[in-house]
């Protein structure tokens, strides 16, 4: 089999091709997260706080991990 | 500010999945989904290792870099979390995640994927804490009630270590230098050199 590398061919691809990058062009211009990342929903500080808290319940488990090796 | 790590002592861990079933019973984690695994590496064999693995909360996390929503966001923690609400379930963070930690509920018919659910190192979700709403989403929230996640809190051989980084870093050292011996890390001397001391 050969390939057909007639010009008509040619056009019928490159015409889909040149209204897909166009539509692409056209809808990354309108709204696209991301062209806008700062656009995007930020965490609050509240979110983003430590929760972590040494309490006695967090220092049992370091103490039972390393009973056998850390000094006391 | 105290950085939360897991560590997984491969000398200790003899893949009984007492993690891997804590986790899914205490977040309530649905169908098809692990927020951890256990993978064992030479199973049967002489050599045979075993791993738990789950989210690693990344410092510069591949996932966030792809979210198209930018749904991840980390907190003074070193912890890595997520918004369900904004999460669109495109699954670009899953195949950004060289741990495999993201994972997609089965929902759906035609491949859709849902929100994505991940390891949240027991400390839920961006919702207040320690309500419903966010058991919902995300589980419970055992860091803000003062504890550790309960897969390493479970751990019968004391093999998954999580917390401070620097309290845990400093009781496998320990655990190291009593041996005699190092993890023998896999892939060390093929990244170094083969003289490399482990």
């Amino acid at each position: 089999m050969t390939r057909k590398t007639d010009d008509k061919a040619l056009d019928r691809r490159g015409f889909f091709k040149a209204v897909g990058g166009a539509t692409t062009v056209a809808a990354a211009a309108v709204a696209s997260p991301l062209a806008a990342p700062e656009a995007a929903a930020q965490a609050s500080d509240d979110e983003r706080r430590a929760r972590y808290r040494e309490t006695d319940h967090v220092k049992a488990f370091y103490r039972t991990n390393g009973y056998e090796t850390l000094k006391k | 500010m105290a950085r939360m790590k897991f560590l997984c002592d491969a000398d200790r861990c003899i893949e009984c999945n007492a993690c891997v079933t804590a986790c899914k019973n205490e977040h309530d984690v649905p169908w098809g989904i692990n927020r951890r695994r256990v993978v064992t590496l030479n199973d049967g064999k002489p050599g045979e290792r075993s791993v738990s693995m789950a989210c690693m909360h990344c410092t510069d996390a591949p996932c966030a870099a792809v979210c198209p929503t930018s749904c991840f966001y980390n907190t003074a923690d070193g912890v890595v979390l997520h918004s369900k609400d904004l999460c669109i379930g495109c699954g670009y963070c899953f195949y950004a995640c060289p741990f495999g930690a993201p994972q997609y509920p089965r929902v759906g018919n035609f491949g859709t994927r849902g929100k994505m659910d991940k390891c949240t190192y027991c400390s839920g979700g961006p919702e207040a804490d320690l309500t419903t709403a966010e058991y919902v989403k995300y589980g419970s929230n055992r860091l803000a009630e003062g504890k550790l996640p309960l897969c390493a809190e479970l751990c019968s051989t004391k093999a998954l270590l999580a917390g401070d980084g620097e309290i845990i870093a400093r009781i496998y050292k320990e655990r190291v230098l009593t041996r005699g011996y190092g993890s023998g890390a896999w892939g060390w001397k093929t990244a170094y050199r083969e003289t490399v001391a482990l």
